[in-house]
């Protein structure tokens, strides 16, 4: 049976029509099924000119379009290549193993001799560069992106199970290195032309292998281009993201971008990705949600906001409302798990868990929501099983690194905590729970000196948090270093003061009785017992609200010297609001202070302290000792004078 | 479907925790502790072991799956109860109160995390709280005994959610929402806060903040399409059941299609059966069959129940398919090996379904199996079955019997002695009643024979094999049988049936419902015996092989009765049915039976050569395997009866003789009378009245206990001749003459009873015949006359009736 011509062009027309559709409804074996017969029928020099692509967008570069309308058998083959996942098969379409391998080998050569065998690696490399296939761009990036997939494959396959001995984070992806020596090629290649590159989408590529190869600057500056010219991509936008790592880095970035829509989203994400908050920031996600109303993305960025800034309420609402919305939508729920974790809102994270798990129980969010979940339910080895499990699904689930550490560290498994917390830092630098997890597990190390390291980092990353404030405080002072404690737990102070301050200006903010009792008790080592007993006062007023008058402006002033901020002084005045009530602290420091009182003589302070702890029922056996202590003195006192 | 909890499992929960905490009121205790318990132990003490009626054997099944599929039993014991004790509907609206506190799938965690709270404290967890000083709890606080039923299963529970994984614990809450939403309408009488998404406390709770169109989706997203069917149906959608659900059903039914031999073995379920079970009533299978196809898991067992299945439907491809199936799936979940017992299990399918030769095949290679592995129990059995197949199907193992020990005594003894040491009790009974048998069948003494079942009788009460009484009754009868005590051998078989049925399978019963029917036949009860056969247990009768069995004892009855009624179109219609299947039939027994009905028909048909022919062949068969000693003495019966009909009596003489000799050595009673009633013929045709009626006057009474009525209006009908015969030796006017007569038409009054109550009309006709020759003897005219017309109004009927 043999076809005529206009017959053959009319198969390959009918193929190509089957291939697209097929593809589109997602049948892609169907498709790689069809696109391996077109491509079986061989090629005729004439058949070129019918063979204008049906569906395809035709590119605005006519060079480009031409090469493009020339592959398109080839194209749609490698297209459902990649589509069944046949990752190398895809590259090979295009790019035979044979040229990769050629260029690999020439650029060896060059870097392996660069002054004395020049000339002689100039000519191959000449010789080479000719060898270079002559495809277009599409389907250049979709080999290449074929290659680097494939090597992600077999990092994932190589690395074997988590945390066993495979994995530790040394197995890199190996095509990288063609690949980028391949582009570096092209580039070259390209460049002589006119001194600039020609519009393509190739450069998001070199950025990322790049960045791979943790050279961030090179792969900034690919970024950077990248987006200029193909602003749409939000990949790259992402990639872009996971590179900064503090805002300064972000603000000069921010110059060398363009001016679109694009660039604002990412400023807002990169924002959330350092944890920024601020009414800037709520004022233009605004602005977006005004255009993009129920993205979900933005919506997610808004709950995510009030998260930083730990309104937890508001978040919790932000996220329910945003589920309501996309019940089907799986994506940043481990961040809504986290809160609702924070929240101890059981029944409702039960309800998520169990949600998530009949959409999809094999995504990594679902695995870190149910972990969460039973980690809330104290059932920690179950949680380690979940936190695993959304581990093997995805290696690079950041938060699944952080909170499996949290349950190793409940677990008494400090080495497994350690490097699973580790692991999230390396992922990204900018996660300051993990840094926080690495200084809590060497301070139960009883490591100090390590955990400082860390809590500092964690600090760094979020300055406005007293928590880690208190942790470096604390540490510190189990250094015996306290006047460097001193000022860290003052600090802390004074973030727990701005928070509070921010969140609402009516009410005294409250001061956690905890730092002001531990201040106490370092400025007491000092010998400083003036300073001692202010801290100690103040710790006690907490009780009611914190107002305390006269003396109040001593904490002001302690303030005022490390803050070197303006806005802070003029809240001493508020009066009565509700206070902490009586905690093991306050306690203390009334302890402290009765015994103090009873040193100095003040024996009226002394027995009213101590009758006011007996009345808390804290230490009463101690109290008492200290009553009648006190009213002997006193008794002396009454019966001195006639006596 | 998870391994063992199901809603139902936290509905008993429930029960238990009301319990413990004292809510449940005195009165109603009863109830709701015999409900628990009647759940949660198993079968054998939960239920008493005499079913009187058959079909509550599968109660229990019923019971468990009715529990599963719905709160109903629930409701039932604690609503509908109510009328007898007013505070059971109190508590049934607290059981309701705490289903329905059960809210989110955090208060199901919830439920089960504080279920070891029920348990009462151990001395160690005592004495570690009053070191914690916290305060132990009062000494009048109900606690469940760690080893208590319901304490194990608190555990269990307790143990099997832990190791749930968030997915399955997920599935149960849903399965539980289901399971508990038919009680809404109770529940909402109750609470008037009640509304549609009260089953989940989260979304009643969302309906503040999300919007009803969002909160519908976002129910569905969770819940499925389960809301949408209001949870009332359960049509199309699975069913909550739990492995261990599966499991338990799967192992009733096994040991119900299997019945109770070597029940006491632990592997018990693996040894096939030569005796039938029988098969599950239709509507339990369907049940079945739901659970099992929305069980994810399905063990194996199942396999092994569709191969019994298959086997009892006489589905020879099936059955194999799935015993292979069934031990391809088993072999790596066991350490033991298993290759004998699937020999095993293959050799019984094999002889089942007629291939003889492979079946001995297999069991000889069980055999070789099991002694490499030196699995004592295994190979006990197999060759205790290799013995019983031998004495049924003696050509097969011939050869196997001239080159080993197999077979006969030795091999007997052997096994006696190997269960005796290997502590297989059944084994060892059963060895020594086959024993017995043997004895019995080889016509040697009856004082050994009695001495041997007296000894497995001991070892059967001293052990309470319940399993083996029906088989031990059998022999019985059999023994009554030889003996030809009717009386005694029916009131065994009533025994049988009375107190044994429970515990015999049903094979066993049906052959005794036979037999008995056979001798109600022979008293010529004919409705009474149609009633017993059709009185069997219809869905006992779905199996296969007793199916079939009960279809040739009811085609060889109704042969009897058409041969009586002379009715020989319609006889010969059923002989050629019975004669084509008779070769898929095991038992010699019954193939003799049939093959001497044959002979009856021939013999009505007047074919005497064919039916000489047949009679010659069957005794050299006989002679051949060594069998039975009855077979022999009454094919020399026939053999003279034959030849009497044929006109030469004196021919059959040696025949006759021997069987009579045979026949009281071996002290077969029955045979005797027979053999005796054929030499008297004998001598009435050599002329020697006065001796034959001696003798018949000798045998008359003791044939009466044999109550054959057949054979006593023969043995009448010879009195008769002999008496005329006597008569014609005096003068024509002599005293003795006339009582002469009057003794023969006494004896032909009483063979026509018989015969009438036989219904065969062919020898009424021959004794009013008779009657009427001798009244015209006597010169009564008259009376001749009455029965000539008798005689002519019979024939007439009989023809009409044909």
């Amino acid at each position: 049976m043999s076809l005529n011509e206009t017959e053959i062009a009319e198969l390959r027309a009918e193929l190509q029509k089957a291939i697209v559709q097929c593809s589109e409804r997602c049948l892609y074996q169907a498709a790689k099924w069809a696109a391996e017969l077109l491509n079986s029928i061989p090629e005729l020099p004439s058949s070129n000119a019918n063979a204008t692509p049906v569906v395809v967008l035709i590119n605005a570069d006519p060079d480009e379009a031409a090469l493009e309308a020339q592959e398109i058998s080839k194209y749609l083959l490698a297209k459902s290549f990649f589509d069944c996942r046949e990752y190398d098969r895809c590259a090979a379409v295009f790019l035979p193993d044979s040229v990769l391998t050629g260029i690999l080998a020439t650029n060896d050569l060059t870097s392996g001799g660069p002054s004395s065998g020049k000339g002689k690696a100039k000519a191959t490399a000449d010789s080479n560069g000719a060898a270079l296939p002559i495809i277009s761009q599409k389907s250049l990036f979709l080999a290449l992106y074929a290659k680097i997939m494939s090597g992600e494959k077999k990092k994932d396959e190589d690395t074997e199970m988590v945390m066993g001995p495979q994995d530790n984070g040394v197995i890199i992806n190996k095509q990288l290195l063609s690949v980028s020596r391949f582009l570096e090629k092209w580039f070259q290649g390209h460049l002589n032309e006119e001194g600039e590159y020609p519009e393509s989408q190739g450069w998001l590529e070199y950025g990322m292998v790049f960045a791979k190869q943790k050279n961030e600057t090179q792969a900034m500056k690919w970024f950077i281009e990248s987006v200029h010219r193909a602003p749409m991509n939000w990949g790259c936008w992402l990639e872009m993201t996971s590179l900064i790592s503090r805002i300064e880095e972000f603000n000069e970035v921010v110059t060398q971008l363009p001016q679109n829509i694009m660039s604002f989203m990412f400023q807002l994400h990169a924002h959330l990705e350092l944890y920024q908050t601020g009414e800037g920031l709520q004022a233009s996600l605004q602005g977006l949600l005004e255009i993009f109303p129920t993205s979900s993305f933005l919506l997610t960025c808004n709950a995510l906001l009030a998260y930083h800034s730990k309104d937890f309420v508001n978040a919790e609402q932000c996220f329910s409302h945003l589920l309501a919305l996309h019940p089907h939508r799986l994506d940043a729920l481990d961040h809504y798990s986290n809160i609702l974790h924070v929240m101890a809102y059981r029944p409702k994270l039960a309800f998520l868990a169990h949600l998530c798990s009949s959409i999809d129980k094999f995504r990594p969010e679902s695995c870190v929501v149910i972990g969460n979940y039973y980690s809330l339910l104290s059932m920690h080895e179950k949680a380690v099983q979940y936190f695993r499990r959304a581990l093997t699904l995805d290696r690079s689930c950041l938060s699944a690194w952080t909170l499996m550490g949290h349950e190793y560290v409940e677990l008494k498994n400090t080495h497994a905590a350690i490097e699973s917390y580790r692991r999230a830092v390396d992922i990204n630098r900018k996660d300051y729970r993990a840094w926080y997890g690495l200084g809590q597990t060497y301070e139960v190390l009883e490591m100090h000196s390590y955990a400082l390291w860390y809590y500092k980092k964690a600090a760094g990353l979020r300055p406005w948090d007293n928590k880690m404030w208190m942790a470096v405080g604390s540490c510190l002072q189990k250094m015996g270093r306290d006047r460097d404690g001193i000022k860290a737990l003052k600090r802390a102070l004074l973030a727990d003061y701005n928070s509070a301050g921010s969140a609402g200006e009516s009410g005294q903010p409250q001061l956690d009785p905890e730092i002001l009792l531990q201040i106490a008790n370092m400025y007491e080592r000092l010998g400083e017992d003036e300073e001692a007993k202010g801290y100690m006062e103040m710790c006690v007023a907490q009780e009611d609200g914190g107002a305390l008058g006269g003396d109040g402006t001593n904490l002001g002033e302690s303030m005022a010297v490390h803050s070197q901020s303006a806005d802070d002084s003029d809240d001493e005045d508020q009066g009565a609001n509700e206070g902490t009530g009586v905690t093991a602290a306050t306690s203390k420091a009334r302890m402290w202070l009765a015994k103090f009182a009873m040193r100095e003589g003040e024996h009226q302070t002394a027995y009213r302290l101590a009758t006011e702890l007996c009345q808390d029922g804290v230490e009463v056996e101690e109290a008492k000792a200290l009553i009648r202590e006190a009213r002997s003195h006193m008794d002396e006192v009454k019966t001195w004078p006639p006596g | 479907m998870s391994r063992f909890l199901t809603p139902a499992k936290m509905g008993l929960l429930t029960l238990i925790e009301l319990y413990v905490e004292g809510a449940v009121p005195g009165e109603c205790s009863i109830d709701v502790l015999s409900f628990l318990t009647s759940h949660l132990v198993d079968s054998e003490l939960a239920t008493p072991a005499k079913c009187p009626d058959f079909n509550s054997r599968w109660r229990r099944a019923e019971a468990t799956v009715n529990l599963v599929i719905s709160i109903k039993d629930f409701e039932r014991l604690l609503n509908e109860n109510a009328s007898a004790a007013p505070s059971m509907r109190g508590l049934w609206y607290i059981f309701l109160a705490k289903l329905w506190a059960v809210d989110s799938l955090h208060a199901l965690h919830a439920f089960f995390g504080r279920l070891p709270s029920l348990l009462s404290k151990s001395k160690e967890e005592l004495r570690r709280l009053a070191e914690a000083g916290e305060k132990t709890p009062p000494a009048d606080e109900v606690g469940l005994s760690r080893s208590s039923p319901f304490g194990t299963f608190v555990r269990r529970a307790h143990l099997e959610f832990g190791r749930l994984r968030f997915h399955d614990a997920a599935e149960l809450w849903k399965d539980f929402v289901k399971y508990r939403q038919s009680t809404a309408g109770h529940w909402k009488r109750r609470n008037p806060a009640f509304s549609r998404l009260s089953f989940d406390n989260v979304l009643l709770l969302g309906q503040q903040s999300w919007r009803q169109d969002h909160l519908v989706d976002l129910a569905s997203v969770a819940y499925g399409d389960m809301l949408h069917h209001n949870g009332n149906s359960t049509d199309g959608r699975t069913l909550p059941v739990s492995t261990d659900d599966i499991a338990r059903l799967l192992e009733f039914q096994v040991e119900q299609i299997q019945s109770m031999f070597l029940s006491t073995h632990p592997s018990a379920c693996l040894f096939p059966r030569c005796e039938y079970g029988s098969r599950l009533p239709v509507e339990i299978r369907l049940q079945l069959q739901d659970l099992l196809s929305d069980s994810y898991m399905v063990p194996s067992l199942s396999h092994y129940v569709s191969f019994i299945d298959a086997w009892r439907a006489g589905d020879y491809p099936t059955s194999f398919d799935y015993l292979h199936r069934y031990f391809d799936y088993t072999i790596h979940h066991r350490d033991r090996l298993f290759y004998q017992y699937a020999l095993m299990n293959l050799a019984a399918i094999q002889a089942d379904f007629g291939c003889y030769r492979e079946a001995v095949a297999a069991m000889l290679e069980s055999v070789s199996t099991a002694r490499e592995n030196r699995d004592m129990k295994c190979l006990n059995f197999a060759l205790n079955w290799l013995y019983q197949f031998g004495r049924s199907h003696p050509r097969f193992v011939a050869e196997l019997e001239a080159h080993s020990m197999l077979g006969g005594r030795e091999s007997l003894a052997f096994l006696r002695d190997k269960a005796k040491e290997t502590g297989m009790y059944p084994l060892w009974s059963s060895a020594i009643w086959s024993e017995a048998k043997l004895v019995l069948e080889s016509g040697e003494s009856i004082a050994t024979c009695t001495e041997l079942m007296a000894r497995s009788s001991q070892v059967l009460v001293e052990r309470n094999m319940v399993g083996n009484f029906p088989a031990q009754s059998c022999l019985h009868v059999a023994l009554w049988d030889r003996l030809g005590l009717s009386k005694l051998s029916n009131i065994s078989s009533a025994v049988f049936l009375r107190s044994h049925r429970a515990n015999s399978s049903f094979e066993d019963e049906l052959r005794v419902v036979g037999r008995l029917a056979d001798s109600m036949m022979a008293q010529g009860q004919w409705k009474t015996a149609w009633n017993l056969l059709d009185s069997l247990d219809e869905n006992s009768l779905r199996s296969w092989r007793p199916k079939n069995l009960w279809t040739k004892y009811r085609a060889m009855g109704k042969l009897k009765e058409a041969v009586h009624a002379g009715d020989a179109d319609g006889a010969g219609e059923i002989v050629c049915n019975l004669l084509q299947s008779k070769h898929d039939d095991l038992e010699p027994g019954l193939q003799f039976a049939i093959d001497m009905l044959h002979i009856k028909y021939l013999i009505m048909r007047k074919n005497l050569p064919a039916a000489f022919e047949k009679v010659g062949r069957l005794a050299k068969e006989a002679q051949d395997d060594g069998r039975d000693v009855v077979l022999g003495t009454k094919l020399l019966l026939t053999k003279a009866r034959l030849l009497e009909a044929a006109g030469r009596p004196q021919k059959g003489f040696s025949a006759a003789i021997k069987a009579a000799n045979a026949a009281w050595g071996s002290r077969l009673m029955a045979l005797l009378w027979q053999g005796m009633g054929t030499i008297s013929a004998i001598l009435i045709s050599l002329g020697e009245f006065e001796a034959a009626a001696e003798l018949l006057t000798a045998v008359l009474p003791r044939a009466l206990e044999w109550e054959d009525v057949e054979l006593c209006g023969w043995l009448y009908m010879l009195l008769a001749d002999s008496e005329v015969g006597k008569a014609s030796k005096y003068p024509h006017i002599a005293v003795d003459r006339v009582e002469c007569f009057g003794k023969a038409i006494q004896a032909l009054d009483k063979a026509g009873r018989h015969w009438l109550a036989m219904g065969n009309t062919k020898q009424r006709g021959e004794v009013l015949a008779k009657k009427a020759t001798i009244a015209r003897f006597v010169g009564n005219r008259e009376a001749s006359d009455t029965y000539a017309a008798h005689y002519l109004a019979l024939r007439s009927e009989a023809v009409k009736v044909v």
